[in-house]
Protein backbone atom coordinates (compact mmCIF):
# COMPACT_ATOMS: atom_id res chain seq x y z
CA UNK A 1 0.00 0.00 0.00
CA UNK A 2 0.96 3.54 -0.50
CA UNK A 3 2.06 5.46 2.52
CA UNK A 4 0.18 9.15 2.02
CA UNK A 5 0.27 12.31 3.78
CA UNK A 6 -2.53 14.59 3.33
CA UNK A 7 -1.09 18.48 3.89
CA UNK A 8 -4.05 21.25 3.95
CA UNK A 9 -5.13 24.19 6.39
CA UNK A 10 -8.81 23.27 6.24
CA UNK A 11 -9.99 20.47 8.32
CA UNK A 12 -12.88 19.83 6.18
CA UNK A 13 -11.32 19.61 2.64
CA UNK A 14 -8.43 17.51 4.45
CA UNK A 15 -10.75 14.96 5.84
CA UNK A 16 -12.65 14.58 2.70
CA UNK A 17 -9.19 14.20 0.82
CA UNK A 18 -7.89 11.63 3.51
CA UNK A 19 -11.03 9.62 3.54
CA UNK A 20 -11.04 9.44 -0.16
CA UNK A 21 -7.86 8.20 -0.36
CA UNK A 22 -8.61 5.66 2.26
CA UNK A 23 -11.66 4.37 0.25
CA UNK A 24 -9.10 3.75 -3.00
CA UNK A 25 -6.73 1.50 -1.26
CA UNK A 26 -4.29 4.40 -0.27
CA UNK A 27 -2.52 4.20 3.34
CA UNK A 28 -3.34 7.51 4.79
CA UNK A 29 -0.66 7.35 7.50
CA UNK A 30 -0.98 10.88 8.59
CA UNK A 31 -2.60 14.81 7.66
CA UNK A 32 -1.20 17.95 8.99
CA UNK A 33 -3.20 21.68 8.70
CA UNK A 34 0.43 24.11 8.78
CA UNK A 35 3.94 23.76 7.57
CA UNK A 36 6.17 22.91 9.99
CA UNK A 37 3.50 20.64 11.35
CA UNK A 38 3.88 18.89 7.62
CA UNK A 39 7.42 18.56 8.08
CA UNK A 40 7.68 17.26 11.41
CA UNK A 41 4.53 14.49 10.64
CA UNK A 42 6.70 13.36 7.49
CA UNK A 43 9.84 12.69 9.31
CA UNK A 44 7.74 10.63 11.75
CA UNK A 45 5.82 8.89 9.28
CA UNK A 46 7.73 8.68 6.05
CA UNK A 47 4.79 8.95 3.62
CA UNK A 48 6.11 8.42 -0.09
CA UNK A 49 3.40 10.45 -1.56
CA UNK A 50 2.03 14.01 -0.09
CA UNK A 51 -0.76 15.75 -1.46
CA UNK A 52 -0.15 19.17 -0.40
CA UNK A 53 -2.31 22.55 -0.76
CA UNK A 54 0.47 25.69 -0.97
CA UNK A 55 -1.90 27.80 0.99
CA UNK A 56 -0.90 26.97 4.17
CA UNK A 57 -0.22 28.98 7.84
CA UNK A 58 3.36 28.86 9.08
CA UNK A 59 6.13 27.97 6.94
CA UNK A 60 5.01 27.80 2.72
CA UNK A 61 4.23 25.77 1.17
CA UNK A 62 6.55 25.89 -1.35
CA UNK A 63 8.92 25.34 1.29
CA UNK A 64 7.35 22.33 2.47
CA UNK A 65 7.58 20.83 -0.99
CA UNK A 66 11.23 21.82 -0.99
CA UNK A 67 11.82 19.82 2.55
CA UNK A 68 9.92 17.02 1.25
CA UNK A 69 10.96 16.52 -1.90
CA UNK A 70 14.78 16.38 -0.26
CA UNK A 71 14.25 14.26 2.98
CA UNK A 72 15.86 10.40 2.86
CA UNK A 73 14.04 8.46 1.56
CA UNK A 74 12.37 11.52 -0.83
CA UNK A 75 8.74 12.00 -0.58
CA UNK A 76 7.33 12.54 -3.66
CA UNK A 77 4.83 16.03 -3.47
CA UNK A 78 1.97 15.72 -5.72
CA UNK A 79 0.65 19.88 -5.23
CA UNK A 80 -3.09 19.95 -4.82
CA UNK A 81 -3.99 23.39 -5.19
CA UNK A 82 -6.41 26.16 -5.50
CA UNK A 83 -6.15 28.13 -8.90
CA UNK A 84 -5.09 31.78 -8.77
CA UNK A 85 -1.75 31.01 -7.07
CA UNK A 86 0.37 30.12 -10.00
CA UNK A 87 3.42 31.80 -8.90
CA UNK A 88 3.26 29.29 -6.09
CA UNK A 89 2.86 26.57 -8.21
CA UNK A 90 5.57 27.23 -10.34
CA UNK A 91 8.10 27.95 -7.64
CA UNK A 92 6.82 24.16 -5.77
CA UNK A 93 7.24 22.16 -9.01
CA UNK A 94 10.84 24.11 -9.43
CA UNK A 95 11.36 22.97 -5.94
CA UNK A 96 10.57 19.44 -6.44
CA UNK A 97 7.20 18.70 -6.22
CA UNK A 98 6.50 16.37 -9.19
CA UNK A 99 2.58 17.07 -10.04
CA UNK A 100 0.16 19.78 -9.91
CA UNK A 101 -3.80 18.97 -9.52
CA UNK A 102 -6.67 21.92 -8.98
CA UNK A 103 -8.90 21.47 -6.29
CA UNK A 104 -11.55 21.28 -8.54
CA UNK A 105 -10.17 17.83 -10.04
CA UNK A 106 -12.76 14.98 -9.05
CA UNK A 107 -12.29 12.06 -6.72
CA UNK A 108 -11.25 9.68 -9.96
CA UNK A 109 -8.79 12.25 -10.86
CA UNK A 110 -7.39 12.92 -7.59
CA UNK A 111 -6.73 9.17 -6.97
CA UNK A 112 -5.44 8.20 -10.84
CA UNK A 113 -2.61 11.49 -9.78
CA UNK A 114 -1.71 10.22 -6.32
CA UNK A 115 -0.95 6.66 -7.88
CA UNK A 116 0.96 8.14 -11.10
CA UNK A 117 2.95 10.02 -8.56
CA UNK A 118 3.18 7.25 -6.31
CA UNK A 119 4.66 5.13 -9.54
CA UNK A 120 6.99 8.38 -10.16
CA UNK A 121 5.17 9.60 -13.13
CA UNK A 122 4.56 13.46 -13.64
CA UNK A 123 1.14 15.04 -13.07
CA UNK A 124 0.60 17.70 -15.24
CA UNK A 125 -2.68 20.09 -16.06
CA UNK A 126 -2.29 22.54 -18.75
CA UNK A 127 -2.20 25.02 -16.26
CA UNK A 128 1.09 23.82 -15.40
CA UNK A 129 2.64 23.38 -18.85
CA UNK A 130 1.55 27.06 -19.55
CA UNK A 131 3.79 28.09 -16.37
CA UNK A 132 6.57 26.08 -17.79
CA UNK A 133 6.53 27.49 -20.88
CA UNK A 134 6.75 31.00 -19.32
CA UNK A 135 9.80 29.66 -17.06
CA UNK A 136 11.84 28.29 -20.09
CA UNK A 137 11.00 31.83 -21.73
CA UNK A 138 12.18 33.44 -19.02
CA UNK A 139 15.01 31.80 -18.17
CA UNK A 140 16.24 31.94 -22.21
CA UNK A 141 15.49 35.69 -21.84
CA UNK A 142 17.41 36.53 -18.41
CA UNK A 143 21.58 36.17 -19.06
CA UNK A 144 22.22 33.41 -16.72
CA UNK A 145 25.33 31.51 -18.75
CA UNK A 146 25.85 28.24 -20.00
CA UNK A 147 24.19 26.62 -17.44
CA UNK A 148 20.55 27.96 -18.27
CA UNK A 149 18.01 25.09 -18.89
CA UNK A 150 16.71 24.81 -22.48
CA UNK A 151 13.71 22.89 -23.91
CA UNK A 152 14.44 20.89 -27.59
CA UNK A 153 12.17 21.40 -30.27
CA UNK A 154 10.05 18.13 -29.60
CA UNK A 155 9.82 19.11 -25.46
CA UNK A 156 8.71 22.50 -26.15
CA UNK A 157 5.87 20.82 -29.04
CA UNK A 158 5.14 18.29 -26.21
CA UNK A 159 4.53 20.80 -23.55
CA UNK A 160 2.29 22.70 -25.92
CA UNK A 161 0.34 20.10 -26.69
CA UNK A 162 -0.20 19.49 -22.89
CA UNK A 163 -1.11 23.31 -22.39
CA UNK A 164 -3.58 23.32 -24.95
CA UNK A 165 -5.44 19.94 -23.05
CA UNK A 166 -4.36 17.14 -25.18
CA UNK A 167 -3.55 13.61 -23.48
CA UNK A 168 -0.30 11.99 -23.77
CA UNK A 169 -2.43 9.10 -26.15
CA UNK A 170 -3.38 11.99 -28.56
CA UNK A 171 0.36 14.10 -28.22
CA UNK A 172 1.57 10.24 -29.22
CA UNK A 173 -0.71 10.00 -32.37
CA UNK A 174 -0.48 13.53 -33.10
CA UNK A 175 3.41 13.31 -33.14
CA UNK A 176 3.19 9.61 -34.04
CA UNK A 177 5.41 8.48 -30.68
CA UNK A 178 4.87 5.95 -27.96
CA UNK A 179 2.69 6.91 -25.15
CA UNK A 180 6.51 6.30 -23.18
CA UNK A 181 8.33 8.71 -25.16
CA UNK A 182 5.64 11.02 -24.74
CA UNK A 183 6.16 11.02 -21.05
CA UNK A 184 9.46 11.27 -20.98
CA UNK A 185 9.36 14.23 -22.68
CA UNK A 186 7.38 15.60 -20.28
CA UNK A 187 9.62 14.50 -17.48
CA UNK A 188 12.23 15.90 -19.09
CA UNK A 189 11.09 18.97 -19.17
CA UNK A 190 10.33 19.27 -14.88
CA UNK A 191 13.69 17.80 -14.08
CA UNK A 192 15.49 20.03 -16.09
CA UNK A 193 13.99 22.91 -13.98
CA UNK A 194 14.30 21.11 -10.91
CA UNK A 195 17.95 20.32 -11.72
CA UNK A 196 18.48 24.13 -12.66
CA UNK A 197 17.00 25.12 -9.52
CA UNK A 198 19.00 23.12 -7.39
CA UNK A 199 22.36 24.05 -9.22
CA UNK A 200 21.42 27.60 -8.53
CA UNK A 201 20.71 26.62 -4.66
CA UNK A 202 24.21 24.99 -4.48
CA UNK A 203 25.82 27.98 -6.44
CA UNK A 204 24.06 30.54 -3.96
CA UNK A 205 25.12 28.69 -1.06
CA UNK A 206 28.75 28.58 -2.15
CA UNK A 207 29.28 31.90 -2.94
CA UNK A 208 27.71 32.84 0.36
CA UNK A 209 30.04 30.27 2.33
CA UNK A 210 27.44 28.26 3.72
CA UNK A 211 28.34 25.05 2.55
CA UNK A 212 29.89 22.92 4.68
CA UNK B 1 -19.84 66.15 19.18
CA UNK B 2 -17.17 68.42 18.46
CA UNK B 3 -14.07 67.07 17.27
CA UNK B 4 -10.50 67.10 18.38
CA UNK B 5 -9.98 69.87 16.07
CA UNK B 6 -13.18 71.82 16.78
CA UNK B 7 -12.01 71.67 20.53
CA UNK B 8 -8.28 72.60 19.28
CA UNK B 9 -9.47 75.43 18.10
CA UNK B 10 -11.69 77.01 21.15
CA UNK B 11 -9.22 76.59 23.60
CA UNK B 12 -6.94 78.46 20.92
CA UNK B 13 -9.70 81.45 21.36
CA UNK B 14 -10.04 81.04 25.07
CA UNK B 15 -6.18 81.12 25.37
CA UNK B 16 -5.96 84.69 23.30
CA UNK B 17 -8.74 86.02 25.35
CA UNK B 18 -6.95 85.20 28.26
CA UNK B 19 -3.42 86.71 27.58
CA UNK B 20 -5.19 89.77 25.70
CA UNK B 21 -6.69 90.19 29.59
CA UNK B 22 -3.53 89.86 31.04
CA UNK B 23 -2.52 92.58 28.23
CA UNK B 24 -4.94 95.12 28.76
CA UNK B 25 -4.90 94.61 32.37
CA UNK B 26 -1.01 95.67 32.91
CA UNK B 27 -1.59 98.62 30.61
CA UNK B 28 -5.01 99.77 33.07
CA UNK B 29 -2.55 99.59 35.77
CA UNK B 30 0.74 101.43 33.84
CA UNK B 31 -2.20 104.09 32.86
CA UNK B 32 -4.23 104.88 35.96
CA UNK B 33 -3.01 108.24 36.85
CA UNK B 34 -3.66 108.99 33.29
CA UNK B 35 -7.73 107.97 33.72
CA UNK B 36 -9.84 110.93 33.99
CA UNK B 37 -12.26 108.76 35.63
CA UNK B 38 -10.19 105.56 36.87
CA UNK B 39 -13.30 104.43 38.43
CA UNK B 40 -14.65 103.17 34.77
CA UNK B 41 -11.58 101.89 33.61
CA UNK B 42 -11.29 99.35 36.76
CA UNK B 43 -15.03 98.83 35.81
CA UNK B 44 -14.33 97.82 32.41
CA UNK B 45 -11.01 95.53 33.20
CA UNK B 46 -13.55 93.94 35.79
CA UNK B 47 -16.26 93.54 33.43
CA UNK B 48 -13.54 91.87 30.93
CA UNK B 49 -11.92 89.34 33.23
CA UNK B 50 -15.70 87.94 34.58
CA UNK B 51 -16.67 87.56 30.73
CA UNK B 52 -13.66 86.31 29.98
CA UNK B 53 -13.72 83.65 32.07
CA UNK B 54 -17.57 83.13 31.25
CA UNK B 55 -17.07 83.20 27.55
CA UNK B 56 -14.21 80.39 27.99
CA UNK B 57 -16.66 77.85 29.69
CA UNK B 58 -19.95 79.03 27.11
CA UNK B 59 -17.70 78.39 24.20
CA UNK B 60 -16.37 75.55 25.43
CA UNK B 61 -19.76 73.67 26.30
CA UNK B 62 -21.68 74.52 23.84
CA UNK B 63 -18.73 73.67 20.75
CA UNK B 64 -18.43 73.20 18.14
CA UNK B 65 -21.56 75.36 17.22
CA UNK B 66 -21.78 78.41 19.57
CA UNK B 67 -24.79 79.84 19.15
CA UNK B 68 -25.51 83.33 17.34
CA UNK B 69 -26.26 84.62 20.68
CA UNK B 70 -23.57 84.28 22.66
CA UNK B 71 -21.37 85.14 19.63
CA UNK B 72 -23.56 88.40 19.33
CA UNK B 73 -23.33 89.10 23.30
CA UNK B 74 -19.40 88.22 22.86
CA UNK B 75 -18.71 91.31 19.70
CA UNK B 76 -21.89 93.39 21.97
CA UNK B 77 -19.03 93.64 24.89
CA UNK B 78 -16.37 93.84 22.97
CA UNK B 79 -17.57 96.98 20.90
CA UNK B 80 -18.49 98.02 24.15
CA UNK B 81 -15.45 98.20 26.24
CA UNK B 82 -13.90 99.90 23.31
CA UNK B 83 -16.95 102.64 23.56
CA UNK B 84 -16.43 102.49 27.07
CA UNK B 85 -12.38 104.12 26.64
CA UNK B 86 -14.00 107.44 25.98
CA UNK B 87 -16.06 107.98 29.34
CA UNK B 88 -12.16 107.05 31.06
CA UNK B 89 -9.99 108.95 29.25
CA UNK B 90 -10.28 113.14 28.45
CA UNK B 91 -10.60 113.71 24.70
CA UNK B 92 -6.82 115.22 24.96
CA UNK B 93 -5.16 111.36 25.59
CA UNK B 94 -7.68 110.11 23.06
CA UNK B 95 -6.40 112.26 20.42
CA UNK B 96 -2.90 111.98 21.87
CA UNK B 97 -3.30 108.18 20.32
CA UNK B 98 -3.87 106.68 24.10
CA UNK B 99 -4.82 103.22 23.69
CA UNK B 100 -8.38 101.64 23.96
CA UNK B 101 -9.42 100.53 27.40
CA UNK B 102 -9.30 96.77 26.15
CA UNK B 103 -6.73 96.76 23.47
CA UNK B 104 -6.14 93.41 21.74
CA UNK B 105 -9.07 91.99 24.03
CA UNK B 106 -11.30 93.24 21.51
CA UNK B 107 -9.88 90.73 18.82
CA UNK B 108 -10.98 87.70 20.96
CA UNK B 109 -14.84 87.66 19.24
CA UNK B 110 -13.64 88.52 16.01
CA UNK B 111 -11.54 84.97 16.35
CA UNK B 112 -14.30 83.40 17.55
CA UNK B 113 -16.69 84.62 14.85
CA UNK B 114 -13.78 83.45 12.24
CA UNK B 115 -14.09 79.97 13.70
CA UNK B 116 -17.44 79.61 13.81
CA UNK B 117 -18.56 81.53 11.03
CA UNK B 118 -15.76 81.25 8.19
CA UNK B 119 -13.81 84.37 6.74
CA UNK B 120 -17.25 85.84 6.25
CA UNK B 121 -17.85 86.18 10.24
CA UNK B 122 -14.69 86.96 10.72
CA UNK B 123 -14.49 89.76 8.75
CA UNK B 124 -17.95 90.98 9.61
CA UNK B 125 -16.85 90.46 13.20
CA UNK B 126 -13.78 92.26 12.56
CA UNK B 127 -15.42 95.35 10.78
CA UNK B 128 -17.64 95.47 14.08
CA UNK B 129 -14.90 96.09 16.45
CA UNK B 130 -12.64 98.41 13.85
CA UNK B 131 -16.16 100.47 13.80
CA UNK B 132 -16.10 101.06 17.31
CA UNK B 133 -12.31 101.95 17.33
CA UNK B 134 -12.95 104.38 14.04
CA UNK B 135 -16.25 106.44 16.03
CA UNK B 136 -13.71 106.12 19.12
CA UNK B 137 -11.19 108.55 17.45
CA UNK B 138 -13.42 110.17 15.32
CA UNK B 139 -11.73 113.46 15.50
CA UNK B 140 -8.09 112.59 14.99
CA UNK B 141 -7.76 108.88 13.24
CA UNK B 142 -4.07 108.56 13.54
CA UNK B 143 -2.47 106.02 11.11
CA UNK B 144 -1.94 103.54 14.14
CA UNK B 145 -5.90 103.46 14.21
CA UNK B 146 -6.42 102.94 10.69
CA UNK B 147 -3.30 99.58 11.30
CA UNK B 148 -5.36 98.68 13.86
CA UNK B 149 -8.60 98.47 11.28
CA UNK B 150 -6.48 96.39 8.65
CA UNK B 151 -5.33 94.19 11.02
CA UNK B 152 -8.86 93.62 12.55
CA UNK B 153 -10.28 92.79 9.17
CA UNK B 154 -7.63 90.77 7.89
CA UNK B 155 -7.19 88.84 11.15
CA UNK B 156 -10.86 87.63 10.73
CA UNK B 157 -10.91 86.77 7.45
CA UNK B 158 -7.36 84.47 7.75
CA UNK B 159 -8.58 83.01 11.10
CA UNK B 160 -11.69 82.14 9.28
CA UNK B 161 -10.32 81.03 6.00
CA UNK B 162 -7.37 79.08 7.92
CA UNK B 163 -10.27 77.31 9.90
CA UNK B 164 -11.92 76.28 6.99
CA UNK B 165 -9.29 75.09 5.17
CA UNK B 166 -8.41 72.58 8.32
CA UNK B 167 -12.05 71.40 8.58
CA UNK B 168 -11.73 70.52 4.81
CA UNK B 169 -8.39 68.42 5.59
CA UNK B 170 -9.88 66.82 8.80
CA UNK B 171 -13.01 65.78 6.78
CA UNK B 172 -10.64 64.11 4.10
CA UNK B 173 -8.01 62.73 6.66
CA UNK B 174 -11.65 61.10 7.96
CA UNK B 175 -12.32 59.73 4.46
CA UNK B 176 -8.76 57.81 3.91
CA UNK B 177 -9.18 56.58 7.52
CA UNK B 178 -12.21 55.25 6.50
CA UNK B 179 -11.13 54.19 3.38
CA UNK B 180 -8.19 52.43 4.69
CA UNK B 181 -10.25 50.41 7.04
CA UNK B 182 -12.62 49.33 3.99
CA UNK B 183 -9.85 48.04 2.51
CA UNK B 184 -8.21 46.35 5.65
CA UNK B 185 -11.89 44.40 5.94
CA UNK B 186 -11.96 43.21 2.30
CA UNK B 187 -8.44 41.65 3.27
CA UNK B 188 -9.82 40.21 6.10
CA UNK B 189 -13.13 39.07 4.38
CA UNK B 190 -11.35 37.76 1.34
CA UNK B 191 -8.84 35.68 3.70
CA UNK B 192 -11.78 34.38 5.63
CA UNK B 193 -13.49 33.63 2.05
CA UNK B 194 -10.59 31.95 1.03
CA UNK B 195 -10.53 29.88 4.38
CA UNK B 196 -13.79 28.75 4.42
CA UNK B 197 -16.48 29.54 1.51
CA UNK B 198 -14.49 28.45 -1.13
CA UNK B 199 -13.27 25.31 0.68
CA UNK B 200 -16.52 24.62 0.98
CA UNK B 201 -17.84 25.00 -2.73
CA UNK B 202 -14.71 23.21 -3.60
CA UNK B 203 -16.02 20.19 -1.53
CA UNK B 204 -19.73 20.38 -2.65
CA UNK B 205 -18.55 20.67 -6.57
CA UNK B 206 -16.21 17.32 -6.20
CA UNK B 207 -18.98 15.37 -4.36
CA UNK B 208 -21.79 16.49 -5.93
CA UNK B 209 -19.80 15.46 -8.98
CA UNK B 210 -19.04 11.80 -7.31
CA UNK B 211 -23.00 11.54 -6.63
CA UNK B 212 -23.91 12.36 -9.64
CA UNK B 213 -27.73 13.13 -11.01
CA UNK B 214 -29.49 16.06 -9.39
CA UNK B 215 -26.65 16.36 -6.86
CA UNK B 216 -23.92 16.41 -9.55
CA UNK B 217 -26.05 19.89 -11.21
CA UNK B 218 -25.99 21.34 -7.94
CA UNK B 219 -21.86 20.43 -7.97
CA UNK B 220 -21.03 22.25 -11.36
CA UNK B 221 -22.89 24.94 -10.05
CA UNK B 222 -21.18 25.21 -6.67
CA UNK B 223 -17.47 24.80 -8.90
CA UNK B 224 -18.74 27.51 -11.64
CA UNK B 225 -19.55 30.12 -8.17
CA UNK B 226 -16.15 29.04 -6.28
CA UNK B 227 -13.99 30.42 -9.46
CA UNK B 228 -16.09 32.95 -10.10
CA UNK B 229 -15.24 34.26 -5.94
CA UNK B 230 -12.37 33.18 -6.12
CA UNK B 231 -11.58 35.57 -8.72
CA UNK B 232 -13.65 37.99 -7.34
CA UNK B 233 -11.66 38.36 -3.91
CA UNK B 234 -8.19 37.58 -5.76
CA UNK B 235 -6.27 40.46 -5.01
CA UNK B 236 -6.37 43.32 -7.92
CA UNK B 237 -3.17 42.61 -10.33
CA UNK B 238 -0.14 44.85 -9.77
CA UNK B 239 -0.46 48.19 -11.32
CA UNK B 240 1.66 48.32 -14.61
CA UNK B 241 2.97 50.93 -16.91
CA UNK B 242 0.29 53.24 -17.82
CA UNK B 243 -1.34 52.30 -20.59
CA UNK B 244 -0.73 48.80 -21.02
CA UNK B 245 -2.51 45.87 -19.25
CA UNK B 246 -1.28 42.00 -18.21
CA UNK B 247 -3.56 39.98 -20.72
CA UNK B 248 -3.29 37.45 -18.04
CA UNK B 249 -6.22 38.84 -15.41
CA UNK B 250 -8.25 40.07 -18.41
CA UNK B 251 -8.23 36.17 -19.67
CA UNK B 252 -8.34 33.77 -16.72
CA UNK B 253 -11.75 35.23 -15.47
CA UNK B 254 -12.91 32.93 -18.28
CA UNK B 255 -11.74 29.76 -16.90
CA UNK B 256 -14.45 27.03 -15.81
CA UNK B 257 -15.45 23.75 -15.53
CA UNK B 258 -15.23 23.40 -19.58
CA UNK B 259 -12.76 26.27 -19.78
CA UNK B 260 -8.48 25.86 -18.72
CA UNK B 261 -6.80 29.12 -19.08
CA UNK B 262 -2.88 28.34 -18.93
CA UNK B 263 -0.64 30.98 -19.27
CA UNK B 264 3.22 31.93 -17.93
CA UNK B 265 3.37 33.31 -14.13
CA UNK B 266 4.81 36.22 -15.37
CA UNK B 267 2.63 39.23 -16.37
CA UNK B 268 2.11 39.22 -19.95
CA UNK B 269 1.64 43.11 -20.80
CA UNK B 270 0.08 44.19 -24.20
CA UNK B 271 -1.17 48.37 -24.86
CA UNK B 272 -4.62 48.15 -22.56
CA UNK B 273 -6.60 48.83 -26.25
CA UNK B 274 -4.77 45.39 -27.97
CA UNK B 275 -5.26 43.35 -23.98
CA UNK B 276 -8.75 44.33 -24.78
CA UNK B 277 -8.98 43.57 -28.42
CA UNK B 278 -7.23 40.09 -27.79
CA UNK B 279 -9.27 38.91 -24.59
CA UNK B 280 -12.45 40.12 -26.43
CA UNK B 281 -11.51 37.81 -29.64
CA UNK B 282 -10.67 35.30 -27.35
CA UNK B 283 -14.25 35.65 -25.53
CA UNK B 284 -15.45 35.33 -29.15
CA UNK B 285 -13.66 32.25 -30.00
CA UNK B 286 -14.93 30.63 -26.89
CA UNK B 287 -18.63 31.57 -27.72
CA UNK B 288 -17.50 29.98 -30.64
CA UNK B 289 -16.65 26.54 -28.80
CA UNK B 290 -20.26 26.86 -26.84
CA UNK B 291 -22.41 27.31 -29.81
CA UNK B 292 -20.63 24.85 -32.37
CA UNK B 293 -18.52 22.69 -30.82
CA UNK B 294 -21.40 20.39 -29.39
CA UNK B 295 -22.94 19.36 -25.83
CA UNK B 296 -20.06 18.60 -23.71
CA UNK B 297 -17.28 19.99 -25.21
CA UNK B 298 -14.07 21.65 -23.23
CA UNK B 299 -11.53 24.16 -24.39
CA UNK B 300 -8.49 24.81 -23.38
CA UNK B 301 -6.70 28.83 -23.58
CA UNK B 302 -2.68 29.24 -23.81
CA UNK B 303 -1.47 32.52 -23.74
CA UNK B 304 2.28 32.62 -24.53
CA UNK B 305 4.81 35.35 -24.80
CA UNK B 306 7.03 35.19 -27.21
CA UNK B 307 8.72 38.82 -26.37
CA UNK B 308 7.96 39.96 -29.58
CA UNK B 309 5.04 38.58 -30.23
CA UNK B 310 2.27 37.43 -27.87
CA UNK B 311 0.95 34.15 -29.18
CA UNK B 312 -3.31 33.19 -27.40
CA UNK B 313 -4.40 29.99 -28.43
CA UNK B 314 -8.17 28.55 -28.17
CA UNK B 315 -8.65 24.79 -28.68
CA UNK B 316 -11.72 22.64 -28.25
CA UNK B 317 -12.41 18.97 -28.70
CA UNK B 318 -15.10 19.12 -30.13
CA UNK B 319 -16.70 18.07 -33.74
CA UNK B 320 -15.20 20.33 -35.64
CA UNK B 321 -15.33 21.17 -39.38
CA UNK B 322 -13.73 20.24 -42.71
CA UNK B 323 -11.29 23.00 -43.31
CA UNK B 324 -12.09 22.71 -47.06
CA UNK B 325 -15.69 24.04 -46.35
CA UNK B 326 -14.83 27.00 -44.26
CA UNK B 327 -16.00 29.45 -46.62
CA UNK B 328 -19.56 27.49 -46.96
CA UNK B 329 -19.09 27.77 -43.08
CA UNK B 330 -18.64 30.83 -43.03
CA UNK B 331 -21.32 31.67 -45.22
CA UNK B 332 -23.71 30.22 -43.37
CA UNK B 333 -23.13 32.44 -40.40
CA UNK B 334 -21.71 29.66 -38.53
CA UNK B 335 -18.26 31.45 -38.57
CA UNK B 336 -19.77 34.67 -38.08
CA UNK B 337 -18.04 34.88 -35.25
CA UNK B 338 -14.52 34.33 -37.00
CA UNK B 339 -14.76 37.06 -38.99
CA UNK B 340 -14.94 39.08 -35.61
CA UNK B 341 -11.97 37.34 -34.31
CA UNK B 342 -9.98 37.76 -37.59
CA UNK B 343 -10.78 41.15 -37.98
CA UNK B 344 -9.81 42.30 -34.47
CA UNK B 345 -6.18 40.12 -34.84
CA UNK B 346 -5.63 42.12 -37.89
CA UNK B 347 -6.45 45.03 -36.95
CA UNK B 348 -3.60 44.71 -34.44
CA UNK B 349 -1.44 44.04 -37.71
CA UNK B 350 -1.71 40.10 -36.27
CA UNK B 351 -1.97 36.88 -37.70
CA UNK B 352 -5.16 33.98 -37.30
CA UNK B 353 -4.44 30.36 -38.08
CA UNK B 354 -7.33 28.18 -37.82
CA UNK B 355 -7.19 24.46 -37.83
CA UNK B 356 -9.74 21.75 -37.41
CA UNK B 357 -10.91 18.25 -38.48
CA UNK B 358 -14.32 16.40 -37.88
CA UNK B 359 -14.33 14.35 -34.63
CA UNK B 360 -11.02 16.13 -33.49
CA UNK B 361 -11.77 19.48 -32.37
CA UNK B 362 -10.81 22.92 -33.73
CA UNK B 363 -8.06 25.16 -33.18
CA UNK B 364 -7.63 29.21 -33.44
CA UNK B 365 -3.91 30.31 -33.05
CA UNK B 366 -3.83 34.21 -32.66
CA UNK B 367 -0.47 36.25 -32.69
CA UNK B 368 -0.29 39.44 -32.02
CA UNK B 369 3.06 41.36 -32.49
CA UNK B 370 4.05 43.65 -29.57
CA UNK B 371 4.55 47.11 -31.43
CA UNK B 372 5.25 49.50 -28.59
CA UNK B 373 6.84 47.81 -25.58
CA UNK B 374 9.59 45.25 -25.12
Amino acid sequence: MVRVLVVDDHPMWRDAVARDLGDAGFDVVGTAGDGDQAVRVAKATRPEVAVLDLNLPGLSGVEVARQLAAADPPCRVLVLSASGEQADVLAAVTAGATGYLMKSASRDELVDAVRRTADGDPVFTPGLAGLLLGEYRRLATTPGGASTPELTERETEVLRFVAKGLTYKEIAERLVLSHRTVQNHVQNTLTKLQLHNKAQLVRYAMEQGLDD
Amino acid sequence: MPTGLDRALWRAVAAFRVLSLGYAGGLIVHHRHLYDRPVVAWSVLGGMAVWTVLATKLYAVRAPHPGALLLVIDLTLAVGAVLATRAALSADRIAAGDPTLPVAWAAAPVLAWGVAAGPLGGALAGLAVSAADLVERWSAPSEATINGVVLLLLGGLVVGYVVQLARAAQAQLARAVQIEAATRERDRLAARIHDSVLQVLALVARRGGEIGGDAAELGRLAGEQEIALRTLVASPPQATQAGSSDLRALLTPYASSTVSVAAPAESVLLSTDAARDVADAVAAALDNVARHAGAGARAWVLVEDEGTAVVVTVRDDGEGFALGRLEEAAGSGRLGVDRSIRGRIRALGGDLAVTSSPGVGTEVEMRVPRTHQG
